[in-house]
């Protein structure tokens, strides 16, 4: 394989990640955030720009592509996961990045994008979701909460949403982050671990649609009570979270419950400490699907289990069966299989 | 006595369909048609008439959906555009072979991939020719106006019913967006349990009664003889067609020397051509096909000997001009004109190509 990921020799800054494109998103769309973060991130993590592929789907979140100064695809709804399969595969040297929504990836592409988390192939998908259809002006989406008013749910939707992170565990996932649009310093952070993780990681970003789904998640990114909404895990770190920093996560028999410090006798040493590394993923199963109001909701990377990347095995496949074959000149080849003499 | 309103054509076609009695929508949010689910879904169908409107999470779900929903006999309907509609292909190819009735409108946009949300009519072929796999055909109807969006809905059912096959709605983003008057009929109530017994208890899964046997769906015959007699039984149905349901309006073709052909958005522009040919006393007619498969083909050839030349007129590269051309079996010249990609031809264009191509030409 070539190595030319040169990185001390590539000095970036994010605007040599910017395209010259017009940002076409609403003013105040989380996406801004997210591509400020993708610009600083790719920019940091020293690789040649033209090392870099960039592919997405169709939605809000899929013009992504347009506004990379890198390799750049804007693909077919719902299937960026698989046209990014094909590239990486096809190009093991490039650094393939998915963009895609709650829309593109979970309902159309959701079969595609269960299969590319289950094959583990080294790829980085970022998946926003603001839990609607922006570019088609408001439907609902899989991720859209029951009861949820949209364009074509007048009355309320009647359908159970997914929930990315439970869908990924199921999958096999070996990484799994969230993130918040509005926080640039963990996205950029949650970005880098993505980046760096070797097999298929999936950073969710809550994103807010100012036009069609506004304050999808006022509840938990208000300035006055996000402190106690919202909980930054750390691998290695007690689930601590609060204002004063006075709560925690505690494994209370099969089901998580939040406590508070000093209160019956609890303390630090009671509170669970987060194991990112765990290749168990019931822990991170529930630490995925805690809500708010009865708790807080996890953001940070909450799964990365290292594991053999599909682009890997594949290459030792190919490199084994070469090895072992019988057929090395054409005349090999010639006379392989079944031969006959007329 | 109808009532009349204002509406988008999307709007018509999903108002159509409650009233005319529609029992399902199954369909995926795509500019520029989402009207048509929205609409649905703001109606309450389910309390007006009781129809199920259901967003599948893709145009694959959806058009499966409309498959299993067609094997029960009742009545129904999905809506895309350019795009969505190609993923349909497989799952029309399916409900042809297994011959079940559906209407299926494309609100077509401009292409190919992705292309453009703009109107467009690039899509002739695969509806026309047939977009999926194996020897079928759709049956194509073209509405030119919002009146026709409505009215093609249940013209629609009364042809896929009476051949148990497919029918599309062939229309484009100028027409589902655009606002005009429409007489909408008084509603009918959806077929009752007894009536889809009566009218199609021979295929669909109404119960089995014990004189026959079970009802299977499928389009799978492994035995080629089998497979040959049941694609005898689909040509004869295709025939049927062919002699029965050609649909088509001329306008000004009984002194015309010079012909246009055009459907959809671009009769009615070029409509307007035809006025402003006559104007400068250009013997100009106008024959708009109104079902695309099956072609007027005979109307076509019968106009041939009065004609020196005839302009198809498409939003496409040239896409119908080969079913022109076949009508008039090299007669009478046949030249194209369009503008395409998701531009609109203006009257004049058309009018100039008519002078220069055709006339001049």
């Amino acid at each position: 394989m070539r190595n030319n990921n040169m990185a001390e020799d590539c000095i970036y800054t994010a605007k040599d990640f910017k395209s010259d494109q017009e940002v076409r998103w609403c003013a105040g769309c989380g996406d801004h955030a997210v591509l400020n973060a993708v610009h600083k991130v790719m920019a940091e993590q020293g690789f040649p720009k033209e090392n870099y592929a960039l592919v997405s789907g169709i939605g809000c979140s899929s013009r992504f592509p347009y506004y990379m100064n890198t390799y750049a695809f804007h693909g077919i709804h719902g299937r960026a996961a698989a046209i990014a399969s094909g590239l990486k595969v096809a190009n093991p040297d490039l650094h393939v990045w998915v963009v895609t929504g709650d829309g593109d990836s979970l309902a159309i592409g959701g079969n595609h994008f269960i299969h590319v988390v289950r094959r583990n192939i080294d790829l980085n998908v970022i998946l926003l979701n603001n839990q609607i259809y922006g570019l088609t002006k408001g439907q609902y989406s899989p991720t859209s909460l029951e009861g949820q008013i949209t364009k074509t749910s007048p009355y309320g939707t009647i359908e159970s949403p997914f929930h990315p992170g439970e869908l990924v565990i199921g999958a096999q996932g070996k990484f799994f982050a969230r993130s918040l649009d509005n926080n640039v310093k963990l996205t950029i952070e949650i970005l880098h671990e993505a980046a760096n993780h070797k097999g298929t990681s999936i950073v969710e970003v809550l994103q807010n649609c100012v036009i069609y789904n506004d304050k999808a998640y006022a509840a938990i990114t208000d300035k006055e009570t996000r402190a106690d909404r919202q909980l930054f895990l750390k691998h290695g770190k007690p689930m601590i979270f609060g204002k004063d920093n006075d709560k925690g996560i505690v494994l209370d028999g099969l089901r998580l419950k939040v406590v508070k410090l000093g209160e019956n006798g609890i303390n630090e040493k009671d509170i669970l400490v987060h194991d990112a590394h765990q290749p168990n993923p019931i822990l991170h199963l529930m630490l995925v699907n805690m809500n708010y109001p009865e708790f807080p909701v996890a953001l940070g990377v909450i799964r990365a289990v290292k594991a053999t990347t599909y682009d890997v095995k594949l290459e030792d496949q190919i490199e084994k069966v070469k090895a072992g074959s019988k057929i090395h000149t054409m005349n090999d080849l010639l006379y392989s299989g079944n031969v006959w003499s007329v | 006595m109808g009532e009349l309103k204002l509406m988008k054509g999307n709007e018509a076609i999903a108002e159509a369909a409650i009233r005319a009695g529609v029992d399902a929508y199954f369909g995926y949010p795509i500019t520029p048609q989402s009207e048509v689910i929205e609409y649905l879904t703001y109606e309450k169908p389910e309390e007006r008439t009781g129809m199920v409107v259901l967003q599948a999470e893709s145009e694959l779900a959806a058009i499966n959906m409309v498959y299993g929903a067609a094997s029960t006999g009742k009545k129904v309907l999905t809506s895309s555009s350019s795009p969505g509609i190609s993923l349909y292909q497989e799952g029309i190819s399916y409900i042809a072979g297994a011959e079940l009735p559906c209407v299926i409108a494309n609100v077509v946009r401009g292409g190919p991939g992705l292309g453009t949300i703009q109107p467009s009519q690039a899509d002739y072929f695969q509806s026309v020719k047939g977009g999926g796999h194996g020897d079928y055909r759709l049956l194509t109807l073209a509405p030119s106006s919002v009146q026709e969006m409505a009215d093609f809905v249940e013209l629609g059912f009364e042809i896929a019913f009476k051949y148990r096959n497919p029918v599309m709605i062939l229309t484009d983003g100028m027409i589902g967006q655009m606002m005009e008057k429409v007489e909408l009929k008084d509603p009918v109530p959806r077929w009752t349990d007894e009536q889809i017994q009566e009218i199609s208890g021979s295929w669909a899964t109404v119960g089995k009664p014990a004189n026959r046997e079970r009802n299977i769906v499928t389009s799978l015959y492994l035995d080629s003889a089998i497979m040959e007699q049941h694609n005898h039984h689909l040509q004869a149905k295709y025939r049927q067609m062919e002699a029965e349901e050609v649909r088509y309006e001329t306008f000004d073709t009984e002194d015309a020397e010079y012909l246009m052909v055009a459907y959809g958005s671009s009769a009615r522009i070029a409509q307007k051509s035809l006025t402003l040919a006559r104007a400068k006393g250009i013997k100009v007619g106008l024959l708009r096909p109104i079902t695309l498969y099956p072609f007027p083909a005979k109307p076509l050839l019968d106009l041939v000997p009065q004609l020196k030349g005839i302009l198809s007129v498409e939003m496409s590269a040239g896409q119908m001009i080969e079913d022109v051309r076949l009508s008039v079996e090299c007669k009478v010249p046949v030249v194209h004109f369009g503008r395409f990609g998701g531009i609109i031809h203006s009257p004049e264009e058309v009018l100039e190509a008519l002078e220069q191509k055709i006339i001049g030409g």
